[in-house]
């Protein structure tokens, strides 16, 4: 009796866990697959597993209408916000995990609103700044303005890590003679990288992914691949221009899997790190 | 670690945050207490058409000394907010007449008077957004902790090499670009996308996903449990790993179901997961922008940050965004000061 409900069990769990691959990846799989179509094929009646294959659409999109530019827009801006985000992020967090007066809680308090509040909200302040600074559509506004909207988030994560290394490890050198800014590079930066790694992956995605501040702070030709999309979104009436979409959906989609596949594990763990500490 | 040093090691980042966060926000709040508009004069222009000279008067942006259009600031008070929460529109909603049904002419009782005022209110666009946030968050919350749990679960059981594939597959959703993703659903339900053409010849009928508001706002939801579920799966799976064995293999022995086993030692043992996943997905249900934009453009689905963005760049009006985003800003403090001050009365106690 026992055995038999345990077999039914394991053949009720392989197929929920089938059912939930398929409705996670199907998406991306099809996706890809009508990328790779002419638009009579992609949207056939009914639906065809094969078809003929062409890279027509990715032709059009990657060299007729230049979306090699906005993978360098992406690249910059993404790489920027990673570099500044981390090293401001880094001394503020190990500072906030060391410290234990009322003023660093407040900070991580304000930081967790900061951190909660959708980011449309400072739309309105930022067109009329920065169309007053003229400092309209440059990588450095967005950029900065990608930090600052991080770091919160970067600032919470890093010093959970850093809470983590022992406290004697920075006294120690402290003791021995070290400035506190000395203790920090010597003894801390070289064992904090797993952190740093974890961190980055985020800090990664939220660059690359906005959609919202970068779509509404650039123009055409600094705009990075994620708010070129928005061209596409509502051309559904256009084959061509929407099978371009879904070519462009697709080439946003494939640096992901690769930053899934290597970094797995790390994602992983700063997921839990944020539920543990959080 | 003395203040002082505190001070030189957060400056940087503060000061971002002040620059980028803060003083947008004292600006908004600016914003919204104002209205501005560029000041035109009227001139007569003459024209030369085929059938002779017109001679129109026409709005011109006055000029400074610099040729800049001069704007014109007036101070607004709360009228943009009164025009963001649509006064005029709730009061239309609850003084119309509701006693014959409009369209049949029939006697209505109060279940369906009730029922048409709260309609007439949904539709003004900024209890639109309230009411699908609030519908979005009490459906998907529930589902997002039951399929992740149930998830969890399954991923735990499974024998090891498959482990890794399975939470490949599962990440992949979650950290998708959101606009992507959203694209992704959406060209699935295309009036002759796979998925329409397929429930059609199941005998479903053609649906027009994205044409009403019921089915626009049934693929945000699902979007949203696609892209959240793998959070909350990640969480508790993790959680799952740091369950003792002992206390399972006890609950056994003393003869517990497996239901009886999940329910009173693993799942207590969860709980801080459990409401740790549901307050970061409250937070997020509430900012819920590209699927919205994707899917409906507004129209049946709609959220606080959405409607913010349309002022923007819909109606291009600023002052009345200010508004919209600063009730949102209201609705993030009312759902944080209460953790906040809980957490601030441990931090007093562990002091």
């Amino acid at each position: 009796m026992a055995r038999k409900s345990s077999r039914s069990l394991s053949g009720l769990l392989a197929v929920g866990l089938g059912v939930w691959v398929i409705l996670a990846a199907f998406p991306f799989l099809w996706m890809a697959i009508i990328s790779v179509r002419v638009p009579v094929d992609a949207f056939s009646v009914p639906p065809q597993l094969l078809a003929p294959f062409t890279l027509e659409n990715y032709y059009e999109l990657w060299v007729v209408d230049q979306f090699y530019v906005k993978f360098f827009n992406s690249a910059i801006v993404t790489l920027g916000v990673l570099c500044v985000s981390l090293s401001i992020g880094c001394l503020a967090g190990y500072a906030l995990s060391r410290y234990e007066g009322n003023l660093g809680f407040w900070l991580l308090m304000v930081a967790l609103v900061f951190r909660a509040l959708p980011h449309s909200t400072l739309l309105p302040g930022y067109q009329l700044a920065f169309a007053e600074l003229g400092i309209w559509n440059r990588y450095e506004t967005l950029i900065i303005v990608l930090v600052a909207i991080n770091q919160p988030f970067t600032i919470w994560m890093l010093r959970s890590f850093f809470a983590n290394i022992p406290k004697d490890l920075d006294e120690a050198a402290l003791v021995d003679g070290c400035t506190r800014t000395g203790a920090f590079f010597r003894v801390i930066v070289p064992v904090m990288w797993p952190g740093i790694v974890t961190t980055g992956l985020f800090s990664f995605l939220l660059a690359y992914n906005d959609f919202l501040i970068s779509s509404q702070l650039m123009n055409a030709d600094k705009q990075t691949m994620t708010a070129a999309l928005s061209a596409y979104i509502n051309a559904d009436d256009d084959a061509y221009k929407l099978m371009q979409g879904i070519a462009g959906a697709v080439s946003v989609t494939i640096p992901l899997i690769f930053l899934v596949l290597f970094f797995q594990r790390q994602l992983v763990s700063g997921l839990v790190q944020g539920a543990v500490k959080g | 670690m003395r203040l002082k040093t505190l001070i030189g090691f957060v400056l940087p980042s503060v000061v971002a945050m002040i620059l980028l966060i803060a003083l947008p926000l004292v600006g908004v709040i600016g914003l919204s207490l104002w209205n501005s508009y560029t000041k035109t004069e009227m001139v007569r222009v003459e024209q030369s058409t085929p059938t002779g000279k017109i001679i129109r008067t026409q709005p011109r942006p006055v000029l400074d000394e610099t040729g800049k259009p001069v704007k014109v600031w007036e101070f607004y008070g709360l009228k943009n907010f009164l025009s963001v929460l649509d006064v005029d529109g709730m009061e239309r909603a609850f003084a119309a007449d509701r006693s014959t049904n409009p369209v049949t002419g029939a006697p209505q009782s109060w279940p369906e008077r009730m029922g048409g005022v709260w309609g007439d209110i949904a539709n003004l666009s900024f209890w639109g957004a309230l009411s699908f946030t609030l519908i979005y968050t009490a459906i998907t919350t529930p589902l997002v902790l039951i399929f992740g749990f149930l998830i969890a679960l399954g991923v735990h059981a499974v024998v090891k090499p498959l482990k890794g594939p399975l939470i490949f597959a599962s990440l992949l959703p979650f950290v998708i670009t959101p606009v992507v993703g959203a694209l992704s659903i959406k060209w699935l339900f295309l009036d002759n996308a796979v998925i329409t053409v397929m429930l059609q010849s199941l005998g479903f009928g053609k649906i027009y996903f994205l044409q009403n508001a019921f089915t626009t706002g049934f693929l945000v939801i699902l979007y949203g449990l696609w892209h959240v579920v793998p959070f909350a799966f990640i969480v508790l799976y993790a959680g799952l790993q740091t369950v003792p064995q002992d206390a399972v293999e006890a609950a056994v022995v003393d003869g517990a179901s497996r239901w009886q086993s999940v329910r009173y030692v693993i799942m207590p043992h969860l709980a801080p997961l459990f409401s740790f996943v549901t307050l970061i997905h409250i937070m997020d249900a509430y900012r819920v922008f590209e699927p919205i934009l994707v899917f409906s453009a507004g129209q049946g689905a709609s959220s606080l940050q959405y409607l913010t963005y349309y002022l923007l760049n819909g109606e291009q009006n600023f002052h009345k965004a200010s508004a919209a985003a600063l009730l949102t800003v209201v609705g993030i403090l009312l759902l944080l000061i209460p953790l906040i001050l809980r957490t601030w009365r441990t931090h007093r106690e562990g002091a």
